[in-house]
């Protein structure tokens, strides 16, 4: 955490070569946040670049009041927030129906004990499966379990970052997993 | 405590995000509860899943793609720059004189219909003519 205040204190005084190395200590978790929500990689990367853009311009107003990634999850989660909204005026809709094949494979993986895949073109499939699980739910619920189950996040920093209650924050994360298990409830035996 | 928050507490028990005494609690609950010790078996399941989901990395030459823009952004002329901002202060002042505009239509029209009014009561002659014989009934009595 020093580190990312030092490097954007030497930022401030003008070294680009702080920022440029803030940028790439903390693309990957940018990007991935942006992928997780959003669900378009090619656009993911755009969004990623517009925020970095953000933190460069904005670098000043940033004052030590949270640490640097909660900063800089929240300006992601804001433009995630922006991105979703224009969608919703545009009508765009992510095929989010599972056919036959997927439930399947889906299912072959978590039953086998360790969930291993070693296949590559196998764990890609995978991963666009549960991307379309995730690109079903509602906004709410793909920035919050996005926090958590891809950023490993704790209840304290996705509050601080969601502005929210510690409260709200289990409860939220309660229901979104309720609601991806009813989008994967082939998954499951009937009750 | 009921089910529905044994339930809640199990999600957050996953991420160890509860107290002792919440974990103690839970534990009791879920021996005499097979519905909500399944419930924390499919929430386990859920959770598993994502670790199914590796990290994606963003396109080659994220960085030098970024300073790219960010020279491009320092060359442009500032009405672009801040072309977003204006496009919504554009629309706030349309909207301002609009309603000035609309405001003084109004104000001149109702002046207009006024005006008229008043008018036509100054040079109504046949108002001009009852008068002045009603003025001379008084004075003379009727028909002079």
């Amino acid at each position: 955490m020093e580190e990312d205040f030092e490097l954007l204190a030497k930022f401030k005084k003008g070294d680009q070569q702080a920022f440029e190395s803030l940028v790439r200590k903390h693309k990957m978790a940018v990007f991935n946040t942006i992928y997780s929500i959003i669900g378009d990689a090619q656009e993911a990367d755009d969004i990623a670049q517009e925020v970095f853009l953000k933190v460069y311009t904005k670098a000043g107003s940033f004052k030590r009041k949270s640490s640097f990634p909660t900063w800089l999850y929240r300006i992601t989660v804001n433009r995630c927030v922006d991105e979703l909204r224009k969608r919703k005026n545009k009508i765009i809709s992510l095929e989010t129906e599972f056919d036959q094949d997927e439930k399947l494979k889906l299912k072959d993986v978590l039953a086998s004990k360790e969930g291993d895949i070693t296949e590559e073109l196998k764990r890609k499939e995978l991963e666009d499966i549960i991307q379309k699980a995730m690109n079903s739910l509602p906004e709410r619920d793909r920035i919050i379990l996005t926090l958590k189950e891809m950023e490993g996040l704790s209840y304290k920093e996705i509050s601080q970052i969601m502005k929210i209650s510690l409260a709200k924050v289990k409860v939220w994360l309660f229901r979104a997993r309720q609601k991806l298990k009813g989008k994967l409830s082939f998954l499951y035996p009937e009750e | 405590m009921s089910c529905k928050k044994f339930r809640v507490l199990s999600s957050a028990y996953l991420d160890q995000e509860i107290t002792k005494d919440e974990e103690k609690k839970l534990l009791n609950h879920l021996k005499t509860c097979p519905d909500c010790a399944r419930e924390l078996e499919y929430l386990k399941q859920i959770k598993g899943i994502f670790i199914l989901k590796g990290k994606k990395e963003p396109r080659e030459f994220f960085e030098t793609r970024l300073f790219e823009r960010i020279k491009n952004k320092g060359k442009q002329p500032i009405w672009q720059a801040y072309f977003p901002v204006f496009k919504r202060s554009i629309v706030v002042i349309l909207i301002f004189f609009s309603l000035i505009l609309g405001w003084v239509s109004y104000k001149k029209l109702f002046y207009h219909r006024t005006t008229e009014i008043i008018s036509d009561l100054l040079f109504d002659e046949q108002s001009d003519e009852n008068f002045e014989e009603a003025l001379l009934e008084t004075y003379y009595g009727p028909h002079g």
